[in-house]
């Protein structure tokens, strides 16, 4: 096949299908409630104890204290990944709370928080 | 024979095919309600990384063919290029896969390629393309030398490889649940490539054939889908990122990490690169091994059954 075809194929492929995907919806976030907050972190850490749980307002971002310390589960397109918080910086900036992991896997969580759950949701995710 | 000899390239002519079964699955999909998901960003990236994965093929690829050309240059031995030929070197390569993909789970230099093919959460036609970008380094073409030495031409040898790479793209789909009972046990189907791509500790290290799922039966790797047990997938410490670039390269940077970290034997350092996934100098991380033995000391009632034996 000839190199110019190919690429406009698969350009003009990728383009159309992600615009297509797009307007189905289907770049919503997954909502979490309690109990999925609970059922995603056993899934990525089936080893872990849950000892409390706070799931941000907007359903996207949940803290975890688990008897392996605290950690972050978060909205990952229609899924879910978590990580502990163990080795992170937070950035605080006036819209948001970004979460800077030191993971080459997982960068960055930027959380919108409201003004009441902010303080509390920070104060938890500092390791006792 | 001489070296001119010429087959297409055939995961090129399918980009055609590959788009419009994915239109036809995600179709389905809307349509009916079920038998699968699609997200933008992770097909996105599962898109990217196809693309990706021709053009490191087109730059790469020169590596492999130079080192095929090589071996063909020394054996005596030439089977031709009859039907019967090809065919026979497209049942052979399949184990060739077979053993090649056994090592990307089980290796970890290897798996530093491999993985991306199993980055993703979901399970549909698009992940069948998150191929790998860096498959030349693992060197696992070394697998492929017996074919060339036994006389298939490298031609050969790569168009069969394609063909079974392009077979492999149908059954990445939730949307056909079981087929025939003599298909399921001769070929491999979208039920035996669930279990593959499934992190439950059940399913880890099972189904890694290519065309033919017999090679599993004959070496103890067969785990069938089993009713109860839906697939979860995606890698045992899924990735935050939806980055081609992080998702392409995030194992080798790890392991690379790993080996030169200070205060390691070299047996430790040599056990970062090439041992199972998993492997820790301190036991910090499980390989699929202690997943699965703590998975039985949370379900002892799992012992003895499939993908626990
Ligand atoms: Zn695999
Ligand atoms: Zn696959």
């Amino acid at each position: 096949m000839p190199l110019n075809i190919l690429l406009i194929l698969v350009v003009g492929g990728i383009a159309i299908l992600a615009l297509l995907l797009h307007l189905l919806g289907k770049s919503r976030l997954v909502i979490l409630t309690p109990e999925d907050a609970r059922t995603a972190w056993h899934r990525h850490f089936p080893d872990d104890e849950i000892l409390g749980l706070t799931v941000a307002s907007d359903g996207h971002a949940a803290v975890v204290q688990t008897d392996q310390g605290p950690g972050l589960l978060w909205s990952f397109g229609a899924d879910t990944v978590a990580r502990h918080l163990r080795d992170f910086d937070l950035l605080e900036k006036p819209g948001h709370l970004s979460v800077i992991f030191r993971d080459f896997t997982a960068p960055r969580v930027t959380l919108y928080l409201n003004a009441t759950e902010r303080p509390l949701l920070q104060k938890m995710m500092v390791p006792a | 024979m001489n070296n001119a000899i010429s087959y297409p390239d055939v995961t090129q002519l399918a980009v055609p095919f590959f788009l419009s079964a994915i239109l036809l699955e995600l179709g389905w999909i809307v349509w009916r309600g079920r038998g699968g998901r699609y997200e933008t960003r992770d097909a996105l990236t599962s898109l990217v990384l196809g693309a990706g994965s021709v053009v490191s093929g087109m730059l790469l690829g020169f590596i492999a063919w130079g080192f095929f050309m090589w071996l063909w240059s020394l054996t005596p031995l030439d089977l031709g290029a009859s039907a019967l030929v090809i065919a026979v070197c497209f049942v052979l390569d399949d184990l060739r896969y077979y053993w090649v993909h056994r090592f990307g789970h089980r290796i970890r230099w290897v798996w530093a390629a491999h993985v991306n093919h199993h980055s993703s959460q979901h399970y549909n036609l698009t992940t069948a393309l998150r191929q790998t970008w860096t498959g030349a380094f693992t060197w696992m073409m070394i697998v492929r030398a017996p074919l060339v030495l036994l006389g298939f031409h490298p031609a050969i040898v790569l168009f069969v490889g394609g063909l079974n790479l392009v077979y492999q793209f149908w059954f990445h789909t939730e949307a056909i649940t079981r087929l025939p009972r003599w298909f399921e046990a001769v070929m491999n189907t979208p039920s035996h490539h669930r279990v593959h791509h499934g992190r439950n500790a059940r399913y880890l290290d099972a189904n890694y054939a290519g065309v033919f799922i017999i090679w599993d039966k004959m070496f103890g790797t067969f785990v069938p889908e089993q009713e109860h047990e839906k697939p979860d997938y995606g890698l045992v410490h899924n990735l935050g990122t939806f980055n081609p670039l992080r998702v392409a390269f995030h194992e080798w940077i790890g392991l690379f990490r790993d080996v030169f970290q200070p205060g390691l034997t070299l047996r430790q350092r040599f056990g970062y690169a090439f041992a199972p996934p998993g492997y820790s100098h301190d036991a910090s991380r499980d390989t699929s091994a202690e997943i699965k033995a703590k998975h039985l000391a949370r379900n002892p009632t799992d012992a003895g059954t499939p993908g626990f034996d």
